[in-house]
């Protein structure tokens, strides 16, 4: 395996232990200022949003014909984030790929705030975000059911069944690692924790079915990864706007994900790494395989996007042509260049392993990589939009204060959620990253792996 | 009687009420608190009067649901208008219920008014009359009220004469009165007669805007549908000769564009020719001289292919009509144009045919507009004492800047106005005694010979307002010293017993049905009269200014006529259909001007003129003439704006071309409206106009289509429209009992709006404002589109009204999550605001772009809230909506057929859009009855389905544009015209 060797030395049981403890002790001024400015984002967020409750969706700059802008761009973009999380340790457990061990928690951390970022999404964005259970189907007197045929109605079910099923998932990884903190902890803290680890004592008959029962959850989860990006593809693919109307869009909508997905995970583990302090887990090697996967994911993406193109021509149909063209050349034409470099262009520097290695390189790409993936969500909401099939409508959407207030303010309730994580709980885990480990012999053991 | 009876008793009543059609007024109108035979909640009844909303005096009838009326309907036994209303006449509700309407009579105190009450405000002027007429100044005292030719117009002449003053003046801005002075030279007959484009088959028109302002516009809109639109096979051809595209211009097959103020010139010419060719009388050659016809084309900038196109089509009608002048054409040679005109309808053998005199239309009565001049200039002089201008006119904002009026009125002992809202002229007014609204007075009014319409009160006053005539018997006898009614020469007590006196003889004992049908009405033979030839010099108009300039065209707004529609938001938000450009107003600039000046659309620009000038932002024009600058008038007040959903208080941007003309009457006696050049400049401020269509060309997406005339007339023969198989996966949909369908014939399109108008007023649309409206957030279910085609500079426009097309196959109801938007067993596709979260999924996938969501909560400011049809619902904030083809008038509809038993015909119910249309362009009714209009016309050969291979399956059905293939331009072959 063409990997370089973690710098540090491998550490002992004892060290992961006491690093990982390490990173829930009260934290120092930085991160509490990095809080504040998250916390005045938020009430921002929760400002501009009870304004455009009370004012009227108005607030926001939609119009016809972008009846969806920003919001549902954003929605899209966190459900892709939510992606990689559960790809990292689902799939790639069941794949026995061991290298995830030290990232996944933080993964699967992403995943679950980032689903609940996007879910805020559909509130936001429904005219009347009152009447919002409507699309649930509960028994009512009126015998009212959602409209099953919408797509929106699949999407109350996808993300909901993917939101339950990954947080089970995440729970279910954590009792260890909780009993453990328990173990380390005293006071009200350790109350908490053994709440929390549902009486985990790590006896033989307790992982023996804990075993089988994370394994049953990772085969569970598997599917979603395909299923929930599929199905939120299918809001685009399932109507007739040229632009939105193709067969191509559910595998382009998950390998989009998984790549800016990537790129998340990227993004939030490299400081992770470098305040905490654990270049002993999560390795150069790591940053390495997510730099291949974001090429390789980047390369799949790039031939969609030829394909998305090539389509538009090939068909000859006279809407969707007229609709590239303008998008290609007209308005949204800076959006749309954006998109391209970002996405295909800036990932190809991972062909040179140094830039693989790299950490500014690698975060800087996944920077990219994220913008680029928040643009393609709005090339094809706004300009399609803009451009569809009635001439008297074409019109450009401008952001107002509101929303752009609330697509930021949406970063801030992510990371609210995931710095809150990573200081009560292991942000690795202790038990698989101990897996991993050789086991304590009574004599020094030799450097490398097993 | 137990709750069953008493709804059958209910429904039999409402039955009877609402069939009977109009009912008669009773003697009193009666308020809520007091219960009333007639009144029965929930059931309209409908009272006929006469709108007068303009000189044109179309019938109408007013819905008054619970005693508020609600919505107007042109009459339908009404000779002008039969059933039609034109976007004006529907937007008057506005005005009656304005928020801005004066609460009581006002007093002016420095710059502001003050209320003050009856008693004081009628002594005061009383108070001033009596002390000029014992000052033995009865001259000092002046009448101006506005074309009132019925009981009222001859009250006030009684009480003109009884006080001794001036004679009264009546006032209208558009007077015809080139036309009148022609006819006058030519006939010997000072009038304006009835022309009958529905008899026809040829239209010249030199200028007349007669689908806009020009006379009688929602009459000569039906005749010109009728003459014009295709039907079996049949079609009218319509050539208009105007330096701007126009409305009328842009529904001509040719448009033919000639230089400002040429018109003359080219009627001449084709008089000339139709001579010299013997297609007329030798000795109308006279009038023409020796007219060169090579050299007047090149002066009027036109080709003499053209003229010669023009005379072989009017040689060859059975019969022809020509027609000329329209305000903006009216310069000093207008009364030769109009010379001319008069000369080319005798010639032609159309007096008597299709140029009536007898039923003359009402404008011969109006004073010449030299006299309203001449006592503008007594007043400048300080003869006038007393100056009581009356309703509906606006001469602080109308008359000339030139005329310099707002300085003369200062030298006004006293200036009272009857105005009931707040204009340019209560600013110059002393005192101001709100007149009651047209729909809350009695009187009568007659729009042309043998036509008189009748008014009464259609409800109770909606402010503290009385009749003008009332306070001008009160003031009258009061200045006379008489004390009690009955005696001296005005001894009525009221406009009413006035109006009932005069008409006693002529109705006797049919009073009540005369007033329920609307008016009397008989026909008038039309005379036969003989021209005098004589030479008619049709030089150049003279224009003031420098030389270099751009001749302004200042043309009366369709939307707004002189100005007396700009308080009504519907009609403000509603575009004017060439520029699709809502609420503000604009300087059309000639593309040439403007790429050699850098102006752009939105650039505010300066126009100067000798007399005065105006800023107003620039909308960049590729048809107009580039010696020319067009401003529309009427644009005045904006009547409220809405921002972020809340009621703000008016900002006013008056945009008023009058200000930058001559006071100098043309030689007809009449304003001259084409009298100066202009300059441009351009100021560097910015104000965009709110331009409510993205694009006018269509892409190849072949939404308007047309045929040519001969393609059309051999698919009808051929009888039916090429079918294409549907194919689907899914059964057929099931239709039990009706399937509703609509049909549009852009073919008799002409994009007047007056269907924008009605649906706003039926489903309580809201009005969104200038900034919303140009943000892509109108809210209007129903938009006249305008698509070009060809050169850009000579553009082949169609109209097509776009609304919900109640798809079969409705794009929009499966991606609505929780059945909001579904479709109905009778065809439609419904939406039910209560069930609508506002995902505005549909609003996405509704290729028409038709769903309209309601950003805000959108404000109705009170008392325009009463104007709300209790039958539609008012939607609240975040829900979608869009047209339900008056689903609320379905349901009468269906309720009466089953009341009578019997299944819903065709004609049963009619839409809002339908009712007003005055070229019949809107059909509704049943698909699945083979026999019913919708459902030939579905048939037809000349149906298509707009964005038919998305195959969506509309209920509404388009009849192709019958494009006529004139000669003169180049008349490009319709590239992808359908299957023709």
């Amino acid at each position: 395996m063409a990997v370089t060797e973690p710098r540090a030395a491998t550490p002992t049981f004892g060290d992961v232990n006491r690093d990982v403890v390490a990173t829930l002790r009260t934290p120092g001024n930085l991160y509490f200022a990095w809080m504040c400015v998250i916390g005045l984002l938020l009430a921002a967020f929760l400002a501009a949003w009870t304004y455009q409750i009370y004012i009227g969706m108005g607030a926001a700059g939609k119009r016809a014909p972008q009846m969806w802008a920003m919001y549902i761009t954003t929605f899209v973009f966190w459900i892709g984030i939510g992606h990689a999380g559960t790809l990292i340790s689902a799939v790639l457990y069941l794949f026995r790929a061991r290298w995830r061990t030290s990232i996944y928690r933080a993964a699967e951390a992403m995943t679950i705030f980032a689903v609940m970022t996007a879910g805020l999404f559909p509130l936001i964005h429904a005219g009347r975000m009152w009447f919002a259970y409507f699309l649930l189907p509960y028994p009512n007197q009126r015998y009212l059911w959602p409209n099953f045929r919408s797509p929106l109605v699949w999407d109350v079910f996808a993300i909901s069944t993917y939101l339950s099923v990954s947080t089970i998932f995440f729970i279910v990884g954590l009792i260890p690692d909780i009993a453990a903190l328990r173990d380390a902890s005293t006071g009200w803290r350790r109350r908490i924790y053994a709440m929390l680890s549902l009486g985990w004592e790590g006896s033989d008959d307790q992982w023996r079915p804990y075993r089988r029962a994370y394994g049953l959850f990772a085969a569970l989860a598997t599917p979603l990864v395909l299923s929930v990006h599929s199905v939120v593809s299918w809001d685009f693919a399932m109507a007739l706007v040229p632009g939105w109307h193709s067969t191509l869009f559910a595998p382009f909508f998950v390998d989009g994900a998984i790549f800016s997905g990537f790129a998340m995970v990227a993004v939030l583990v490299i400081p992770m790494r470098y305040f905490f302090g654990l270049h002993a887990y999560v390795t150069d090697r790591h940053l390495d395989y997510m730099a291949k996967l974001i090429l390789v994911t980047g390369l799949v993406l790039t031939y969609f996007y030829v394909c998305e193109l090539f389509t538009a021509w090939y068909s000859g149909d006279h809407f969707e042509k007229a609709s590239l063209f303008w998008k290609v050349t007209k308005n949204y034409a800076w959006a749309l260049w954006t998109m391209y470099f970002c996405n295909c262009v800036a990932p190809l520097i991972f062909f040179w392993k140094r830039a693989r290695t790299s950490v500014p390189i690698i975060y800087a790409v996944s920077i990219l990589v994220l913008i680029g993936m928040w643009f393609e969500r709005f090339n094809i909401i706004v300009p399609s939009l803009a451009h569809g099939f009635y001439p008297y409508t074409w019109g450009i959407y401008k952001p107002s204060a509101t929303d752009t207030m609330i697509v930021v303010g949406s970063f801030a309730f992510f990371f609210l959620l995931f710095l809150g994580f990573i200081r009560v709980m292991p942000s690795l885990s202790i038990v698989e990253v101990k897996e991993t480990l050789p086991p304590p012999m009574k004599e020094r053991h030799g450097h490398g792996h097993p | 009687m137990n709750r069953r009876d008493f709804f059958k008793i209910v429904t039999t009543v409402g039955a009877t009420a609402a069939t009977a059609g109009c009912q008669e007024a009773g003697e009193k109108i009666l308020p809520l608190v007091v219960p009333s035979d007639q009144l029965v909640p929930g059931v309209a009844s409908w009272f006929s009067t006469v709108c007068r909303e303009c000189p044109a005096g179309c019938g109408v009838i007013a819905k008054n649901r619970d005693g508020r009326v609600v919505k107007l309907e042109g009459n339908p036994d009404h000779p002008v208008n039969r059933g039609a209303l034109c976007g004006r006449g529907q937007a008057a509700l506005q005005h009656l219920y304005h928020p801005d309407r004066f609460t009581g009579p006002q007093r002016r105190d420095g710059n502001a008014l003050k209320s003050l009450g009856w008693d004081e405000a009628l002594n005061t002027v009383s108070d001033r009359l009596s002390q000029a007429r014992g000052g033995g100044k009865g001259k000092a005292v002046a009448l101006v009220t506005q074309l009132e030719n019925g009981s009222l117009g001859t009250l006030l002449d009684r009480w003109t004469q009884a006080l001794g003053t001036r004679p009264r003046v009546t006032y209208e801005p558009f007077g015809h009165e080139a036309q009148r002075a022609a006819n006058r030279a030519v006939f010997g007959r000072d009038a304006i007669p009835y022309h009958a484009f529905e008899d026809a088959e040829v239209v010249v028109s030199f200028g007349a805007d007669f689908l806009e302002t020009w006379v009688s516009n929602v009459g000569y809109a039906r005749g010109f549908g009728r003459m014009h639109a295709f039907r079996e096979g049949k079609a009218g051809t319509f050539i208009h000769v105007e330096p701007r595209q126009s409305l009328t211009a842009a529904n001509a097959d040719e448009w033919v564009r000639n230089a400002p103020g040429t018109e003359a010139l080219v009627a001449l010419a084709v008089l000339k020719m139709l001579a010299d060719g013997g297609a007329i009388d030798k000795r109308f050659a006279d009038a023409a001289g020796a007219l060169d016809v090579k050299k007047a084309a090149e002066e009027a900038g036109v080709e003499a292919e053209q003229l010669k196109h023009i005379a072989e089509a009017l040689a060859k009608a059975k019969p022809a009509l020509v027609v000329g002048g329209g305000a903006a054409v009216t310069g000093s040679n207008a009364v030769a144009l109009h010379t001319a005109v008069a000369l080319l309808n005798s010639a032609l053998g159309a007096v008597g045919k299709t140029v009536r005199f007898g039923p003359d239309a009402a404008y011969g009565r109006v004073t010449p507009y030299a006299e309203v001049a001449a006592l503008v200039q007594a007043m400048a002089n300080g003869e006038i004492d007393v100056l009581v201008i009356g309703a509906g006119i606006n001469p602080g904002f109308t008359l000339p800047g030139g005329l310099k009026f707002a300085d003369a009125v200062k030298k006004v002992g006293l200036v009272v106005s009857f105005a009931n809202r707040p204009d340019e002229t209560t600013a110059l007014a002393h005192l101001v005694l709100p007149d009651t609204h047209w729909l809350e007075s009695w009187g009568d009014y007659s729009p042309r010979g043998g036509v008189i319409g009748l008014m009464q009160p259609t409800m109770l006053p909606v402010r503290d307002a009385r009749a003008f005539g009332d306070v001008m018997l009160t003031v009258g006898r009061a200045a006379l010293g008489i004390t009690e009614e009955g005696k001296g020469p005005l001894p009525w007590a009221s406009v009413e017993a006035y109006v009932k006196t005069t008409w006693e003889p002529v109705v006797k004992d049919q009073w009540s049905a005369a007033l329920q049908h609307g008016g009397v009405w008989r026909d008038t033979p039309a005379a036969a009269l003989a021209p005098k030839v004589g030479a008619v010099a049709g030089g150049a108009p003279k224009l003031d200014g420098d030389a270099s300039g751009l001749t302004l065209l200042a043309y009366p707004s369709f939307r707004f006529y002189d100005g007396r529609g700009a308080g009504s938001s519907w009609l403000q938000e509603v575009p004017d259909t060439i520029t699709q450009a809502a609420w503000d107003a604009w300087v059309e600039v000639p593309a040439d001007v403007a790429a050699k000046q850098g102006i752009a659309n939105g650039d505010v620009v300066r126009v100067t003129s000798p007399h005065g000038s105006l800023e107003a932002p620039a909308y960049v024009s590729s048809s107009l003439h580039p010696r020319a600058v067009a401003i529309p008038m009427g644009h005045r007040y904006a009547p409220y704006h809405v921002r972020g959903g809340r009621y703000v208080t008016a900002t006013s941007t008056p945009t008023n071309p009058m200000a930058l003309l001559p006071a100098t009457p043309e030689p007809g006696g009449g304003t001259s409206y084409l009298a100066v050049r202009v300059t441009l400049t351009k100021t560097g401020a910015r104000r965009p106009l709110a331009i409510l269509q993205g694009t006018h060309d269509q892409e190849d997406r072949e939404i308007a289509r047309h045929v040519d005339l001969p393609a059309a007339r051999e698919q009808a023969l051929r009888g039916k429209r090429e079918e294409h198989p549907d194919y689907s996966m899914y059964p057929p949909q099931q239709y039990p009992g009706y399937r509703w369908g609509m049909s549009v014939d852009i073919d008799a399109c002409i994009g007047c709006q007056a269907c924008t108008v009605a649906c706003i007023a039926e489903n309580n649309v809201p009005i969104v404002g200038k900034a919303q409206a140009a943000y892509g957030r109108q809210a209007h279910w129903l938009r006249v589109e305008r698509w070009a085609e060809g050169k850009a500079e000579h553009a082949h426009n169609t109209f097509l009204p776009m609304f919900c097309q109640h798809c079969e196959v409705a794009p929009c109801e499966p991606v609505c999550p929780v059945f909001a938007a579904y479709r109905t067993d009778e065809g439609l596709n419904g939406q039910v605001y209560n069930r609508c979260v506002g995902t505005r999924y549909c609003g996405n996938n509704c290729p028409y772009h038709v769903r309209r969501f309601n950003w805000f909560n959108y404000e109705f400011p009170s008392p325009l809230d009463v104007q709300l049809n209790p039958e539609v619902t008012v939607r609240q904030l975040g829900v979608m909506e869009k047209c339900t083809m008056c689903v609320q008038r379905i349901v009468a509809g269906k309720d009466r057929a089953r009341d009578e038993k019997r299944a819903v015909k065709d004609g049963d119910i009619q839409t809002a859009c339908q009712q007003t249309c005055p070229t019949n362009a809107i059909t509704f009714g049943n698909l699945k009855d083979p026999q019913s209009t919708v459902s030939k016309h579905r048939h037809a050969a000349r149906a298509y389905d707009v964005l038919d291979e998305i195959g969506t399956r509309p209920s509404v059905t388009y009849l192709k544009k019958v494009t006529r293939g004139g000669g003169g331009h180049d008349t490009k072959p319709p590239a992808r015209g359908g299957h023709a």
